[in-house]
């Protein structure tokens, strides 16, 4: 900045002391607005002008979709449903053209897929658009037709939370937002029985419902996620899987961000007190950005640690920067590592949650009361 | 657990209670003065502060309002480990929550810190038309399990501040305080409001 290199590493704490001050008075004036879905979002000027970094960067992203639209068809990236059946050549070749799409489309994915085109690439990538073609047609229809006016312990923890789910906002908290989350819910509901409704997928279904638009395209997203996607028994019963999740985030922590694992062991700080909540919500009421690796390290006490989550979880505007922590910071982590670390851990939640039954069905005889419905 | 410095005492407190209870509105009263009449469902937990003064000391409460979904219940020990109070909430008009309460409380007695400090606390209190619980079945069943009752509503805030005073007057101290009398609030600026916030 000041055009010698060393000077500048010499300058830098007085540097990090003057801008916060500078910053602190652009961040006095607060600015109101909506978000492309919606949602109301505050930030100072400093966010404004990162929010119309991103859209413009998004823009620019979206000329890069056309122009493959424009040279490849315009469905070049939606997966083949079932695989063309043909010999030789032909058949490598548009092996190595799928191939060679589904990397493109990997990086474009990375960059940002236009808000637009959003609906339809989810669907695809997602392998929801599979699952809805093994089924009729009215599949969807017929099931809300089926289901309507029946009222299960589901259906009342539904209507229960309808609005509370993001209220306030300006489609979902209105009697039509309410009617069509509720017909996904619910309609999901009687689809798996086992996991019938479990808070938090009220968030998650909100969030397809803005993004996909139409209730049917929701709903087989949300039944793509719990059925294909997400870890076995993330919302049933007695949320296995969400604790399977956690023990393996909780591992990775101590491998990949060592300092931080240590610092909250000291302090006794469960990290899941937080992070279950990310989860379960599929990040879609807090997303976490950067990793704040100096604040936290000096945080000694569990409000402030939860202060700077807070902050950073509610604070992303460049999806770039979450980006970059996920591929460049965090470094290599393959969906068979995880998927390893799941099964290393599943065994252990089984046991610890198979110990808390007992010891909770002891409770009970030792109470002798009758044992209140289920839920 | 509770930990004191001098005659600052941090308290870990959790609330428990069926779905709907009022859980977070409660805290939402105590700590911000505000109610809203649709609170958004609370996944997991949520975690608040506030201090309170109580005679010559200050207890800074570090709050885990937890989810009240059923299923939910195999994450509530993570949020009641070493708590120092509970805050057990049924809603009156619901005797199923009042059943899921007295749930609570037999875990707690057997799983909890054994010197926990626990309120039972019926809340929408406001609601007297629609009530399904007495308070004199509340208050005995609170009496015979050694908890401290009141009846609460978040929506007119009564009894809400009480409740929290309550706990931090009944916290074990290193050095008890004589004088009973005089608790004053702590005044201290509220948390940025949770604007609900999407990925995108």
């Amino acid at each position: 900045m000041f055009g010698t290199r060393d000077m500048s590493h010499e300058f830098q704490p007085i540097m990090q002391y003057y801008r916060p001050s500078i910053h602190t008075r652009r961040a006095n004036i607060v600015v109101k607005f909506q978000d492309l879905y919606g949602f109301t979002v505050e930030g100072n000027v400093d966010d404004v002008n990162i929010l119309n970094e991103v859209r413009e960067k998004v823009r620019q992203q979206g000329r890069v979709w056309w122009a493959l639209e424009a040279s490849k068809g315009a469905n070049w990236y939606l997966q083949p449903q079932t695989p063309p059946l043909s010999e030789g050549i032909s058949a490598a070749s548009r092996k190595l053209s799928a191939l060679a799409n589904t990397i493109a489309l990997k990086r474009l994915i990375r960059k940002g897929i236009p808000p637009i085109l959003r609906p339809k690439v989810w669907f695809s990538v997602s392998g929801a658009a599979k699952k809805r073609s093994t089924v009729p047609e009215s599949y969807y229809d017929d099931l809300i037709k089926a289901v309507d006016g029946k009222v299960t312990p589901a259906t009342k923890q539904i209507d229960h939370d309808l609005p509370r789910t993001f209220p306030g906002h300006p489609w979902l908290d209105t009697p039509q937002g309410h009617a069509s989350l509720r017909r996904v819910l619910v309609g999901y509901s009687f689809r798996d029985c086992h996991v019938g409704y479990c808070q938090g997928l009220n968030y998650v279904a909100a969030l397809l419902l803005l993004v996909m638009k139409t209730e049917e395209e929701a709903f087989w997203m949300l039944a793509v996620l719990l059925e294909n996607v997400l870890v076995n028994d993330c919302y049933t019963d007695n949320l296995s899987g969400c604790h399977v999740e956690q023990r393996v985030f909780k591992d990775l922590l101590v491998k990949k961000c060592t300092r931080i694992a240590a610092h909250l062991e000291a302090m006794e700080f469960d990290v899941s007190l937080v992070t279950t909540e990310w989860f379960l919500c599929l990040f879609s009421k807090s997303l976490p950005s950067e990793m704040k690796e100096d604040e936290l390290l000096m945080a000694s006490q569990v409000g402030d640690v939860l202060s700077i989550l807070h902050r950073t979880t509610h604070h992303l505007y460049d999806p770039d920067d979450l980006l970059t922590v996920a591929f460049d910071k965090t470094g290599s982590m393959t969906t068979n590592t995880i998927t390893k670390q799941r099964k290393k851990q599943e065994p252990a939640v089984m046991a610890e949650l198979d110990q808390r039954l007992r010891r909770l069905n002891s409770l009970k005889m030792d109470d002798k009361s009758p044992v209140s419905p289920r839920e | 657990m509770a930990t004191t410095g001098n005659n600052n005492l941090n308290a870990k407190l959790v609330l428990l209670g069926d779905m709907g209870a009022g859980k977070s509105s409660l805290v939402l009263r105590f700590v911000k003065g505000q109610f809203l009449e649709f609170q958004e469902s609370t996944i997991g937990a949520a975690f608040f502060s506030q201090t309170l003064a109580v005679n010559d000391a200050t207890v800074k409460f570090e709050i885990w309002d937890t989810a009240g979904q059923e299923r939910y219940h195999s994450l509530a020990p993570m949020y009641y480990r070493g708590a120092a109070a509970a805050i057990i909430v049924y809603d009156i008009t619901s005797t199923e929550s009042f059943t899921r309460a007295k749930k609570w409380v037999q875990e707690l007695q057997k799983q909890g810190n054994p010197s926990m400090v626990m309120a039972f606390a019926g809340n929408k209190a406001d609601l007297e038309e629609k009530r399904k619980v007495t308070a004199e079945e509340a208050r005995l069943y609170a009496e015979e399990n050694g908890l401290f009752f009141m009846e609460t509503s978040a929506k007119n805030a009564t009894n809400v501040n009480d409740v929290f005073y309550e706990i931090a007057r009944r916290l074990p101290r290193a050095q008890p305080s004589q004088n009973p009398a005089g608790m004053v609030l702590v005044d201290r600026p509220a948390d940025r409001s949770q604007a609900a916030k999407c990925c995108s």
